[in-house]
């Protein structure tokens, strides 16, 4: 950027006329934000958060994270939290950059504040949430300054359970499991086969078993995950997240695989 | 740097547009249109989900399938559908299809330089079928049929350099015609009888072709191609274009969604015995919407 | 020595306060307990009309998830300070990422009441505000008044009945109650100083913050506030 005040807010003097050589309308337009060099966008993200797994059963959704927060391939912050309730029907599971994350964490509670003064017998479902979400992702990336993240978003609220995913670029859609990520790709095949169709028979406890598989699989082929994590659940109780838990994860397998564990020969 | 990866400083350019797969098509009969989307969206080799329609029922004579980069196609349909809503609170009756179809260029055109990644296809009912007039008086004794559209019209008459308006009325009676318009990204469009978009398009557009435009079929000898399918072929020829496109595209399947709209008046043409349809017309006495939903394979 | 000119602006000021003032005096009282573990508010909300649909029009309002407040005067200047206090709660913590203390609100709010009896193309505030706090250093209490004054307070009072629940409140140990025994007290103070002969009838409206809401400021619950009526109409028939 130009540190010279003089220049700041006024033609250069290249591009000033002084001695009226054009016509003011014919006058070459050579106006420059000298600022513009200065603004930042996120175009990559930092401090990132890996895959959150979701599924719906038989009394309302789960969600699953890990603890871990990266700096590219390092392990940076070992004991973050990345689901988060938004009021008391809607749990909120982001992946991406975590900074961005916090801004809207930030910006969600102060929509449920406002929300809670107006004290008008109205109360913002996880369908609501979502939408909003997709409106701010959404101009984000249009004014070419994207929230860099993938959020889930799910809830239940006057019976109807939700589940949705919002990303970076505004995309959106529903579904009975949803993954972000690297879990797009590993959990949710199992996932899949372990829920569609099962739906509004499946046990918390069920559900909780394949979630904390789904996620044991992750902690082995992810290179950006962590053995702990936490699992919300959302249903007619109102949203509940849970403790830390540790996977629990045997490595003796590698002892064999040559390149793996400590070679003899 | 020796490499000189540092002689520039690096940007990584943020991408704002995705591909979401999927395709949809629309069909025009003579008093009627089909419009017709599977409901799979992806991302690369990722199923998202297996259930985000495509095809937006507008007004009751209006249908909008879209396709491409999802998150412009809801925000789209979203301002169109507003748009409609404004329109109906300053008029007191829906846009027509063609002002809808213009109303979709210039807000498609609106974003030239930042586009809607979106492929458009507006199906649905114009008020451009044929005319007949009749006398007022034949008209009181033989009430129009239900399906028409009335209209009192000042008749003119040129005598020499003078035109004479006469205090005589005519009944003019209009019958809806099946229409269909397609749109590129910024907004080019033209009215067609069918089209397909999206990313099964090249398998399915050809397929169109040839059952719809009778392309690379010869008549028999001294008879000719019909102008307009029958709804019951063009619904079989919808469901058989989606099945193919699942059957040999990656980015098509899951599930079906085919809307049908009918001129006011028509008979449904067999349409109520069909199983699991569903009405979402929203007003009586104007044309009809219909959903039909099938499962298409979902590997 | 005092300008002519400033010795009239000051006159007219002091009349035109005045006639605020009375309008404050005369509405229904407002009263609020701080004690041991939270805090109550309670209102005499004053029915000038039998059509009003019952719980409309709120005396009691939310500025925070942990703040209330309760107005005495113009109702409408009552919800105009209300969103202000939102608005500087709000910004409190958009710096600080934290709840704001109750006292940082007030010295906000009370600077803007107070700018607006410094200039002659605005009247001031013509309500008096209870507003109160529970959180991490405990409950807190304080009137704002016209004036742009703020002062923290173990129980508070105003409004028309504000004398007598006064000499009510100092009767209390506040700092030895529970919310849920300051909710029966506020009650029947509130129903004490009511003059049932002069007066249209009345509503009581009730908030609290405590551990029983989890620090958050609520209604108090239908079924605490009909107990809590019952007793102030029983100790009323004693009282006579």
């Amino acid at each position: 950027m130009d540190h010279f005040p003089t220049s700041w807010g006024r033609p250069r003097n290249e591009a000033y006329d002084a001695f009226n050589t054009y016509p003011l309308h014919q006058r070459p337009n050579h106006s420059k934000d000298v600022f513009a060099d200065g603004v930042q966008r996120t175009q990559q993200p930092i401090v990132t958060g890996t895959s959150v797994l979701a599924l719906t059963y038989k009394d309302g959704i789960m969600m699953a994270a890990d603890n871990l927060a990266s700096y590219g391939s390092l392990a940076r912050f070992k004991s973050i939290q990345r689901l988060h309730a938004v009021g008391n029907s809607t749990v909120l599971g982001a992946s991406g950059d975590m900074s961005d994350y916090q801004y809207i964490q930030t910006l969600l509670d102060e929509l449920v504040i406002d929300e809670f003064t107006a004290n008008d017998k109205h109360d913002l479902g996880p369908a609501e949430i979502h939408e909003y979400l997709s409106r701010v992702l959404y101009s984000r990336r249009s004014k070419m300054n994207p929230l860099w993240n993938s959020l889930l978003v799910g809830g239940k609220k006057n019976g109807k359970r939700f589940l949705a995913y919002v990303d970076l670029l505004g995309t959106t859609y529903s579904a009975s499991t949803i993954a972000t990520g690297y879990g797009a790709h590993i959990a949710i095949p199992l996932l899949r086969k372990a829920i569609e169709g099962r739906e509004n028979t499946l046990t918390e406890a069920e559900a909780r078993s394949i979630l904390t598989e789904a996620m044991r699989v992750l902690f082995y082929r992810d290179a950006r995950s962590l053995d702990k994590f936490q699992i919300a659940t959302v249903n007619d109780e109102g949203v509940s997240i849970s403790e830390t838990i540790t996977l629990e994860t045997a490595w003796g397998f590698a002892e064999g695989i040559r390149g793996y564990g400590a070679q003899t020969q | 740097m020796p490499d000189g990866s540092f002689a520039h400083p690096q940007q990584r350019h943020f991408n704002p547009y995705t591909e979401n797969g999927g395709t949809i098509l629309a069909i025009a009969g003579a008093d009627f249109s089909v419009i017709a989307g599977d409901t799979r969206q992806s991302e690369g080799y990722s199923i998202q989900t297996r259930y985000a329609p495509k095809v937006f029922r507008l007004t009751d004579r209006a249908v909008l399938a879209v396709n491409g980069f999802a998150a412009d196609g809801n925000m789209f349909v979203k301002k169109v559908k507003q748009r409609l809503e404004w329109y109906r609170h300053a008029h007191a009756k829906d846009m027509p299809l063609r002002a809808i179809a213009r109303l979709i260029q210039t807000m498609l055109y609106a974003q030239r330089f930042f586009p809607y990644y979106v492929y458009n296809i507006l199906g649905g009912i114009e008020e451009d079928g044929k005319y007949h007039t009749s006398l007022p008086s034949y008209s009181t004794a033989f009430p129009p049929h239900p399906l028409s559209r009335v209209h009192w019209i000042k008749r003119e008459w040129k005598c020499g350099p003078k035109v004479l308006v006469a205090n005589t009325f005519r009944l003019l009676v209009q019958l809806g015609s099946g229409a269909v318009y397609s749109f590129d990204p910024v907004g080019s469009y033209e009215r067609e009888a069918c089209r397909a978009a999206g990313a099964a398009q090249s398998l399915v557009q050809p397929f169109l072709d040839n059952q719809i435009y009778f392309k690379n079929q010869t008549a028999p000898a001294g008879q000719s191609h019909p102008t307009h399918l029958p709804l019951q072929d063009v619904l079989s020829i919808v469901i058989d274009s989606f099945t193919s496109a699942t059957e040999r595209h990656i980015e098509v399947g899951d599930g079906l969604e085919m809307y049908v709209v009918l001129a006011k008046g028509r008979s449904p043409q067999g349409l109520e015995s069909i199983a699991g349809i569903q009405e979402v017309t929203t007003k009586s006495d104007s044309d009809r919407v219909f959903v039909i939903r099938r499962e298409l394979k979902k590997d | 020595m005092i300008s002519l000119q400033a010795h009239t602006l000051l006159m007219v000021e002091s009349s035109r306060q005045g006639l605020l003032s009375l309008e404050i005096e005369n509405s229904g009282t407002a009263i609020g307990l701080r004690v041991k573990d939270g805090i109550v508010l309670a209102v005499e909300k004053l029915i000038h009309s039998k059509l009003l649909i019952p719980e409309a029009n709120r005396r009691i309002q939310s500025v925070d998830k942990h703040i209330g407040m309760a107005t005495a005067g113009y109702q409408a200047d009552g919800r105009i300070l209300a969103n202000r206090a939102r608005d500087e709660a709000l910004s409190y913590r958009s710096s600080n990422r934290a709840p704001p203390p109750l006292q940082d609100v007030v010295m906000r709010l009370s600077l803007y009441v107070q700018a607006y009896t410094l200039y002659s193309s605005v009247r001031p505030f013509g309500c008096s505000t209870i507003i109160g706090s529970l959180d991490s250093s405990g409950p807190a209490l304080y009137i704002v008044e016209p004036s742009g004054i703020a002062y923290g307070y173990h129980g508070a009072a105003v409004g028309k009945g504000r004398q007598l629940a006064k000499t009510e409140l100092e009767k209390l140990k506040l700092s030895e109650l529970s919310t849920r025994e300051a909710v029966i007290e506020a009650a029947r103070i509130i129903y004490l100083v009511h003059d049932d002969n002069k007066e249209k009838e009345f509503e009581l409206e009730m908030s609290w913050i405590g551990d029983e809401t989890d620090g958050i400021h609520l209604p108090v619950p239908k079924d605490l506030l009909e107990e809590a009526e019952q007793k102030a109409k029983d100790a009323l028939e004693n009282f006579e």
